[in-house]
C-alpha cells in the first residue's frame, strides 16, 4: 500500500505521568524517524473536536495513546480499523470526547481515512506528575518501532504508486 | 423519600464532573451538589519554574482552552515584569482569541449542546420535502435542497441499520422533553456535521499566527511570529488573504446556520424557561484597544450584576485582595489560617487533602467537603461566568452592538429581557456572543492590515527578556474571558522563578462547591426547581449543565477499548 499522506498522532496530558505516553512516544517517533515529508507527526495533547481535521485530511493515520481498562495486561497493543470503536456518546462536557468519538464523526462526514491504527499501552501512574513511569518506559521502544515499520510499508511499496 | 440522582463520568480515572440532585415527590430537583472529581494540581508543577516557559505549561491544563491558559499565563507575566507588548502583538492576541471563541461556541452549540434539544433519531422520519421548505424560509443558507436533505436522511438510516452504530450511542432518543418537529430536527442533524466540518477552517487562523495547532505558540513580550508583507515564511500577504477568506466563510455560516438555528430551535422551547440560577454576574472584560491595564478600553466590558439588577453594573478589580477569594470550606484543601477564610489568589495555597470516601463510592457526604474544585467568591457572593455574564453586562452597560442583537432575538422568539435569566439565556448568549466576535475577527483583521501598511512589522518587546533586567522580586495578574467565563492567573516571582501561582478558572466559578456560609455555586444553584420527567433520563439536568460548557474532563485522555456508556445516571 503506498500513501501520499500519513499523520501520525501522540494524544495525552504530559502532567499526569502515563497520561502523556502517547505524546512521548510521539516524540520519540519524530526523533528517531526519517520519513519523507508526506508523513506528519502531530503533537495531539488531549485535544478533541480539534483534531478532526487531522483524521479527515489524510490517507492513513497512526495514533499513540495511554488505553484503558487499566487492568489489561501491561504490553503494547495494535489495533487497526475496525478494531477501534467508533461512537457519539453523552457526555458532560466538550472536553469529555475521546478518540472514538472523532472517528465516529468521520466515518458520518464520510472522510475516513484508508487505514488506522492505534499503538497503546496501559498507564502504571495516572498522577500529576512529568514524566512517563519505569514499566511504560520499557514499552516505549516497542511501540515506536511498531508504527515506524507500518508507516515504511505505508510510504515504500513503490508498485502500487502510479 | 426523597431520591438522589446521581450523574457521574465513568471511567471514574477520567476525573470529571459529578452533579448530585435531590428530588422531591414530583420529581422537581430540591437541591443540587456539583463536585470535580480529579485534581488538577498545575500550581504545583509551576513552582520554581521560569515564568517565561508557564504559559507551555498551562496550556496543558486543557485541551480545548490551551490557548486561553497560554494567553492568560503571558499577561499575568508581563505584568509583573512591567512589560508592554508591540500594537502587532497586542491585535495577534486579540484576533486568536476572537477566533478561540468564535470556534468554541459554535462547537459547543452543535457538537455539545444541540443534541439536549434535538432527537436525532426523530430526525429520520422527516419529509425531507418540508424540511427544505422550512430551511428556505429561516435563512439564504444554500444546502437545502430537498435532495441533500434527503441524501443525509439515508445516510442516518444506513448508519442505524447497519447496526454496528454505536453512533449516537446512548442518547435519549423519543425523551418527551424533545420538542422539535421531525423535520427541525433533520436540519439540525445536518447543520451539526457541516459545523464539525466547517470548524476545522476557523481554526487554522491559530497555525498561522501561532506557528502550530494544537498548542499554538505564545512568548512573553510579544508573539512569536514574523510579519514580512514580502517574505515567503513570515506572515505574507498570502497568510493575510488566507486569514481573510476564513473570516468571511465564519461570518457567514454564523449568520446564515447558527443564529437561524438558534432561533428556529429556541421557538419550540420558550416555555422551558428553567435554569437561571443566582442571578449574579461576574466578567473581567478583555479585548483591549490599548493597553492590558486600560480596562477602559475593553471591547468586552469588565463589570458585576447583582441579584439581576441591570440598572446598576459593579466595577470589579480582581487585584483587590478583598473582592476575588478563594475558600475550600467543601473542597479537598487545607488552608493554614481556616478553611472557611477566603484567600486572594496572591496569598493562595494548595494543599491537598482529600477527605471524600475512596472511589469507587455511591455517594459523597455534600455537609463536608465534596469537591476537588475550590470555592471562588467575589465580595463574598458566588458568581455565574461566561457567555450570559458578559451578553448582560455589556447590555446593562449599554453595548450598542449587543443591545441590537439581544432585541432582534427577544422580538423573534417574541418574549422579554427577563427570558435571558434562563438555561436557554445562557444559550442565546452565547450564539449572540458568537456573531459579536465573529465581527472582532474582521475589526482585528482590518486592525492588522492598518497597522501593517504604517510600516510596523514589530511583534516582539525584548527590553525584559534578560531576567538579569528584572526585580528581585514582583507579581502579577493577567486575564482573559475564556469562551466558558473569566480566567485569571496570578504569579509571583521571586529570584527570576516562580515562587507561587494560581489559576482561578471559569469552571471552578460556575461549578463550585458551597462556600462556608452556606451559598451554592451556579450549577448547584442553576438545577434548583427543575421538573425531571424522567429521571432514569435526566435530560434536563445535562441541558443545564451543558448550558455552562463545563471544563472538567479535560486533563485527561485515554483510549477506552471497551466503554461506550461513559456517563452513568444511578438513582438512590
Amino acid at each position: 500500500m503506498n500513501y501520499c499522506s500519513v499523520n501520525v498522532i501522540g494524544l495525552g496530558n504530559l502532567l499526569y505521568g502515563d497520561e502523556g505516553f502517547g505524546v512521548a512516544a510521539l516524540n520519540s517517533f519524530r526523533d528517531s524517524s526519517s520519513f519523507p515529508e508526506t508523513v506528519r507527526c502531530i503533537d495531539g495533547g488531549t485535544q478533541g473536536i480539534y483534531l478532526l481535521d487531522y483524521i479527515e485530511s489524510c490517507d492513513a493515520v497512526i495514533v499513540f495513546d495511554a488505553l484503558i481498562p487499566l487492568d489489561f495486561e501491561r504490553r503494547v497493543y495494535v489495533y487497526r480499523n475496525d478494531e477501534l470503536p467508533a461512537f457519539i456518546h453523552r457526555k458532560m462536557s466538550s472536553h469529555q470526547m475521546g478518540f472514538s468519538e472523532l472517528l465516529g464523526i468521520a466515518r458520518l462526514h464520510g472522510k475516513m481515512p484508508k487505514e488506522i491504527v492505534l499503538i497503546g499501552v496501559p498507564p502504571k501512574e495516572l498522577e500529576l506528575n512529568i514524566g512517563l513511569s519505569p514499566e511504560v518506559s520499557l514499552l516505549l521502544p516497542e511501540a515506536v518501532r511498531e508504527a515506524q515499520t507500518i508507516v515504511q510499508g505505508w510510504v515504500s511499496s513503490p508498485a502500487a504508486t502510479a | 423519600m426523597a431520591r438522589k440522582i446521581v450523574v457521574d463520568p465513568i471511567p471514574r480515572i477520567e476525573g470529571h464532573l459529578r452533579i448530585e440532585a435531590k428530588l422531591n415527590e414530583s420529581n422537581v430537583i430540591e437541591d443540587a451538589y456539583s463536585s470535580g472529581t480529579m485534581w488538577r494540581g498545575i500550581e504545583v508543577i509551576l513552582k520554581g519554574r521560569d515564568p517565561r516557559d508557564a504559559w507551555a505549561f498551562t496550556e496543558r491544563i486543557c485541551g480545548v482552552c490551551t490557548t486561553v491558559h497560554a494567553l492568560a499565563s503571558v499577561r499575568c507575566v508581563e505584568d509583573a515584569l512591567g512589560i508592554d507588548i508591540p500594537v502587532n502583538a497586542r491585535i495577534i492576541r486579540n484576533l486568536m482569541n476572537a477566533t478561540q471563541v468564535t470556534q468554541d461556541h459554535l462547537v459547543h452549540f452543535y457538537h455539545l449542546h444541540a443534541l439536549d434539544w434535538v432527537d436525532v433519531v426523530s430526525a429520520l422520519k422527516a419529509d425531507p420535502k418540508q424540511a427544505s421548505a422550512i430551511a428556505q424560509s429561516i435563512s439564504s443558507w444554500p444546502k437545502s435542497s430537498v435532495g441533500y436533505f434527503k441524501d443525509l436522511q439515508q445516510r442516518l438510516v444506513g448508519f442505524v441499520e447497519s447496526g454496528q452504530l454505536g453512533i449516537f450511542s446512548n442518547g435519549y432518543w423519543g425523551h418527551p422533553a424533545y420538542k422539535l418537529p421531525p423535520e427541525v430536527n433533520l436540519i439540525a442533524v445536518a447543520h451539526y456535521l457541516e459545523a464539525l466540518d466547517f470548524q476545522k477552517e476557523i481554526v487554522k487562523i491559530h497555525t498561522i499566527f501561532g506557528g502550530k495547532n494544537p498548542h499554538p505558540n505564545y512568548l512573553v513580550g510579544g508573539m512569536a511570529c514574523a510579519i514580512d508583507p514580502n517574505s515567503d515564511t513570515a506572515i505574507n500577504i498570502e497568510r493575510l488573504s488566507m486569514i481573510k477568506k476564513i473570516i468571511d466563510d465564519t461570518t457567514t455560516f454564523i449568520d446564515q446556520v447558527y443564529i437561524p438555528d438558534l432561533i428556529a430551535i429556541a421557538g419550540y422551547y420558550k416555555g422551558w424557561l428553567h435554569g437561571g440560577g443566582l442571578g449574579n454576574y461576574l466578567s473581567y472584560g478583555d479585548f483591549p484597544e490599548t493597553s492590558l491595564a486600560d480596562f477602559k478600553t475593553l471591547l468586552w466590558p469588565r463589570g458585576a450584576i447583582l441579584n439581576k439588577d441591570l440598572a446598576n453594573v459593579i466595577d470589579v478589580d480582581p487585584r483587590d485582595a478583598s473582592q476575588v477569594t478563594e475558600e475550600v470550606s467543601h473542597s479537598w484543601y487545607t488552608y493554614s489560617g481556616g478553611d472557611g477564610k477566603g484567600l486572594h489568589p496572591w496569598k493562595g495555597e494548595t494543599n491537598p487533602s482529600y477527605t471524600g470516601p475512596k472511589p469507587p463510592f455511591e455517594h459523597l457526604d455534600t455537609d463536608k467537603k465534596y469537591s476537588w474544585l475550590k470555592t471562588p467568591r467575589w465580595k463574598n457572593n458566588p458568581m455565574e461566568v461566561g457567555p450570559l455574564a458578559r451578553v448582560l453586562v455589556a447590555y446593562a452597560k449599554g453595548d450598542p452592538m449587543i443591545k441590537e442583537t439581544v432585541g432582534l432575538v427577544l422580538s423573534k422568539l417574541e418574549v422579554g429581557p427577563e427570558a435571558l435569566f434562563s438555561t436557554l439565556g445562557r444559550t442565546a448568549a452565547r450564539g449572540i456572543e458568537c456573531k459579536q466576535t465573529a465581527g472582532f475577527m474582521r475589526h482585528y483583521y482590518d486592525q492588522l492590515i492598518a497597522n501593517i501598511k504604517t510600516g510596523d512589522y514589530r511583534t516582539f518587546n525584548s527590553d525584559r527578556w534578560d531576567p538579569s533586567s528584572w526585580p528581585e522580586e514582583c507579581k502579577g495578574f493577567g486575564y482573559t474571558e475564556a469562551p466558558r467565563g473569566s480566567l485569571g492567573h496570578w504569579i509571583q516571582i521571586k529570584d527570576k522563578k516562580i515562587k507561587e501561582y494560581q489559576i482561578v478558572v471559569p469552571s471552578t466559578w460556575n461549578a463550585s462547591p458551597r462556600d462556608a456560609n452556606g451559598n451554592s455555586g451556579a450549577y448547584e444553584s442553576a438545577l434548583k426547581g427543575t421538573p425531571m420527567i424522567n429521571p432514569e433520563q435526566p435530560l434536563e439536568i445535562l441541558r443545564t449543565v451543558h448550558s455552562f460548557d463545563p471544563c472538567l474532563a479535560c486533563a485527561s485522555h485515554l483510549f477506552d477499548m471497551n466503554g461506550k456508556e461513559i456517563t452513568s445516571v444511578t438513582i438512590v
